[in-house]
């Protein structure tokens, strides 16, 4: 009987700890967001040094941009059939936001400059009473990236740029533990941790016609690797269940935040229209699996695992902005964003689900050197129904829909 | 200039009507239909499973977690009527007392803890409780049997307590009680206590209801039921030798004897002196064995190998308390014991029978559940009835399985769905039963009765 109970306990916890998906967020300049977030092929503004450090050399003026993208993101769950529960997140407001900076010299052939954004994380908070809670809570992750870069003009045509990517990471993972104590309360576990990890960003620019410009973008995988997290459990005090989930346990895990490749052109049709495309290859099949790593033995086992097999995807942007004066434009686009999720992986964490995203944009110069940009967003998440059996997630129907606001002010001298 | 801003103007709308159009994300539910049922008034007819008995009592929350009162709040998402149990006051919420999980012995044991405060008790000898007399619509009685329903006196004093508990009438039968219920939709599980009584003493006292009176009164019982035409579920008879009651104390015995270096056990069988000699490899653990040690054989288990009366003594005390020293003398003259010998170990003093399910009466035991099974299911069929099978269920998940991220096994205290008792369930466990038994309804009836949350039913509380 000892044995057994103390054997079967395992049974009951940590049948995978889980975060993270297709947690990839596309918000680096408000230009971009109005216009599909496409840009790559375009010498826009500062925020080339995101999309394509090869065109921040073509920026003529120096000048610093800050914006930021207040995240609305809602999620609406429902149990498989013949079940009907349902539940709804309730997100903190997710922040991400932009700031970049470039100054020009040796006769504008090269430029230097310095990017901070936030390509990666996610914000989600399904709280303690829902049906999957021993799945997830909530979930927290954050990805700063701070990429200084250099970018040079070969001849009037060609310009290429790079830079390296140091990357800070924070994770907060919180779930329920299916252990009650005395008054019913169930057990939780957090976990929390930092990471910092490297990577880099290079582009191609490639001027070729008057109003035909073609650029490659390339942003390697970047392994944050999390290093002594804090796991902290609250489970019931009896030894036998206490002296499982030891008080001081910490964690290591690694997420990859994956390798982007992208081709865009760019094409003024007229003196007022232009018209921006871009293709975005997703290399998020390096996201295997999810595994953490404890330092002491949690229910049994020093390690969780998770599989999440993610596959490579692709994301088509379309977008046009037309010059109302020159104080005066305004933009337009959608985009279209595959999930890297297969059938059977979906997760609570990331939701996931092939995806429609429209904008709308504008940007008016308020001085000779100071600029307002606007951006607004709509994402729309297809419908989805998983068994979730492969991931250790919870099964049922997700729908997510969100809403991005955005704003930036930059300054030219 | 003014262009622009009428442009601005324009995207200022356009964004706001965004926002307020695409705020929330809605997923359509499922439709809900009651098909062809009227769930105007359920009844729910059975013994303490039906009632919501756990933890080896009869309290209000196990009341409030039973599968009826979770299957008559999901028949409501349908237009089902009100569903009235004799739920115990607040003030006397414990009911017929209870035991909780208090902590841990050494090893690991579990310690069981009675809970005495706040009990329905008003009688000590006979015990009787707090009564309730209001019409009720769950009629689950713990303890009653098949054979026991058309029984005169069955709810007076002398009777079963819990069916003196809800009855006005002390000389109406409790199938007059199911047939005065007059429901429009019926559940109807009984006929475990024929077979479990027999089996958890041990085959050493009570006696499996014949074929013949288990044959009759489930028919009379039906016919009552569906006598104005109502529509209803018939739970059939999970195999009593896989719940924990049976499974937990086994691999115990058995590593004891093997760590000791003792071959076997001597053991009485039945009711009379016959002994049985086994091996330690025959007892059932997850390697294999056959033999079941009740969980109420694991206050004896440390007096293996000594010479002892002790299980004597305490069954002579509760068998003849006027006299148990007289008691003592018979009980081991006609058992032919001899406790200066080793217990357990030696044909001279057996280990005794009521602490043992052997192959034999395991066997009296698999024969009377299937015979009990057939019969349930053959009177469904001639009334067209919705059948839970919770013996094919319950040995369905013998294995285990996991839903929401949380495991399930009939492992005791530690697989979610057995209560401390190791014969009832958690209040998890009957919204799994609930669950199925909607399933089994919708497949026959056409209808569309959502399921339950069963995350918001609790498992074992842990101190």
């Amino acid at each position: 009987m000892r044995a057994k109970l103390l054997s079967l306990l395992g049974g009951i916890l940590l049948s995978g700890i889980t975060y993270a998906g297709g947690f990839q967020v596309n918000l680096q300049g408000q230009k971009q967001i109005g216009m599909g977030h496409a840009g790559v092929g375009l010498a826009r503004d500062q925020a080339s040094i995101f999309f394509n450090p090869g065109a921040l050399v073509r920026i003529r003026q120096n000048g610093v941009q800050v914006g930021i993208s207040p995240l609305i993101a809602k999620t609406a769950y429902l149990e498989p059939e013949p079940g009907s529960t349902t539940a709804k997140t309730d997100n903190p407001l997710g922040t991400p936001f932009q700031v970049y900076g470039s100054y020009g010299f040796a006769n504008d052939k090269a430029r230097v400059g310095i990017g901070i954004y936030t390509p990666y994380g996610s914000s989600i908070n399904w709280g303690d009473n829902w049906q999957g809670r021993f799945g997830l809570n909530e979930l927290t992750l954050r990805a700063i990236f701070i990429q200084p870069t250099l970018s040079y003009a070969i001849n009037d045509k060609i310009s290429v740029g790079a830079g390296p990517v140091i990357a800070l990471g924070h994770v907060n993972l919180q779930r329920s533990i299916p252990l009650q104590d005395v008054n019913g309360q169930e057990g939780h576990v957090e976990l929390d941790g930092n990471a910092v990890s490297y990577g880099f960003n290079a582009g191609i620019y490639f001027q070729a016609t008057e109003n035909l410009s073609i650029g490659l973008n390339y942003r390697s995988k970047v392994k944050m690797e999390v290093k002594d997290g804090d796991a902290t459990f609250r489970v019931p005090s009896a030894a036998p269940i206490a002296s499982r989930f030891p008080a001081g346990t910490q964690f290591d895990a690694t997420l990859p935040l994956p390798a982007n490749a992208t081709l865009g052109i760019g094409l003024r049709a007229t003196d007022q229209l232009t018209i921006a495309a871009d293709v975005q290859f997703v290399q998020w099949s390096a996201y295997k699996a999810l595994r953490f790593d404890y330092t002491q033995t949690v229910n049994g086992s020093t390690f969780t695992e998770n599989a999440r097999n993610y596959e490579d995807v692709f994301i088509y942007r379309l977008g046009a902005e037309y010059a109302l004066s020159d104080q005066f434009q305004v933009r337009a686009g959608a985009y279209l964003d595959q999930s890297p999720v297969e059938n059977g992986y979906l997760t609570p964490e990331t939701p996931d689900a092939n995806a429609i995203g429209v904008s709308a944009g504008l940007s008016y110069q308020l001085t000779e050197k100071l600029g307002l940009d606007a951006s607004f967003l709509y994402l729309n998440r297809k419908k989805r129904t998983d068994a979730a059996d492969l991931s250790g997630g919870v099964p049922g129907t997700f729908k997510s829909v969100g809403y991005v606001p955005g704003i930036a002010i930059n300054y030219n001298f | 200039m003014k262009n622009s801003l009428q442009k601005f103007g324009a995207f200022a709308f356009i964004t706001g009507i965004l926002l307020m159009a695409g705020c929330e994300p809605e997923i359509d539910g499922v439709s809900v239909s009651k098909g062809d049922l009227n769930l105007d008034k359920y009844v729910a007819v059975g013994n303490s499973l039906t009632a919501g008995y756990m933890d080896n009592g009869l309290y209000r929350e196990g009341q409030l977690s039973s599968y009826p009162s979770i299957l008559a709040q999901q028949f409501r998402r349908a237009g089902g009527g009100e569903f009235t149990q004799p739920l115990f006051t607040e003030d006397q919420e414990n009911g017929s007392g209870y035991l909780r999980l208090s902590g841990f012995g050494a090893g690991g044991t579990p310690v069981l803890t009675p809970v005495t405060e706040k009990l329905a008790v008003r009688s000590q000898n006979p015990t009787l409780y707090t009564k309730y007399t209001e019409e009720i619509n769950n009629l689950g009685v713990p303890g009653i049997r098949m054979s026991d329903i058309q029984t005169p006196g069955y709810g007076s004093s002398l009777g079963n307590p819990y069916f003196e508990r809800i009855t006005a009438n002390p000389t109406q039968t409790y199938l007059a009680r199911v047939a005065a219920s007059n429901p429009t939709f019926f559940s109807c599980w009984l006929g475990n206590n024929d077979i479990l009584g027999y089996a958890t003493a041990g085959a050493f006292t009570n006696d499996i209801t014949t074929p013949e009176i288990f044959t009759t009164n489930n028919s009379e019982i039906i016919n009552a039921l569906t006598a104005n035409g109502a529509k209803g579920i018939v739970a059939t008879i999970p195999d009593v030798t896989s719940i924990p009651f049976f499974t937990t104390v086994g691999p115990t015995v058995k590593g004891l004897l093997s760590s000791a270096g003792v071959p076997g056990m001597v053991a009485l069988t039945r009711k009379g002196s016959a002994r049985i000699v086994f091996a330690a490899t025959q007892i059932k653990d997850a390697t294999g064995g056959t033999i079941l040690f009740p969980l109420t054989s694991s206050a004896y288990l440390p007096l293996v190998g000594q010479r002892t009366g002790k299980y004597w003594r305490d069954l002579a005390r509760q068998a003849v308390p006027a006299n148990p020293t007289l008691g003592l003398a018979n009980i081991l003259q006609n058992l032919q014991v001899d406790t200066t010998q080793l217990f357990g170990v030696s044909p001279g003093n057996p280990w005794p029978s009521a602490l043992l399910l052997d192959d034999a009466e395991q066997k009296d035991v698999s024969d009377a559940t299937i015979n009990f099974n057939t019969i349930l299911k053959a009177k469904a069929q001639e009334k067209n009835l919705a059948v839970f099978d919770a013996y094919t269920y319950f040995n369905s998940i013998q294995g285990g399985f996991t839903q929401n991220g949380v495991a399930y096994s009939p492992a005791f205290i530690t697989g979610n769905l057995f209560s401390l008792d190791g014969v009832h369930l958690t209040p998890r466990g009957y919204a799994i039963v609930a669950n199925e038994m909607i399933k089994a309804i919708n497949t026959k009836y056409n209808s569309r009765i959502p399921t339950a949350d069963i995350t918001q039913y609790r498992a074992v509380l842990f101190p």
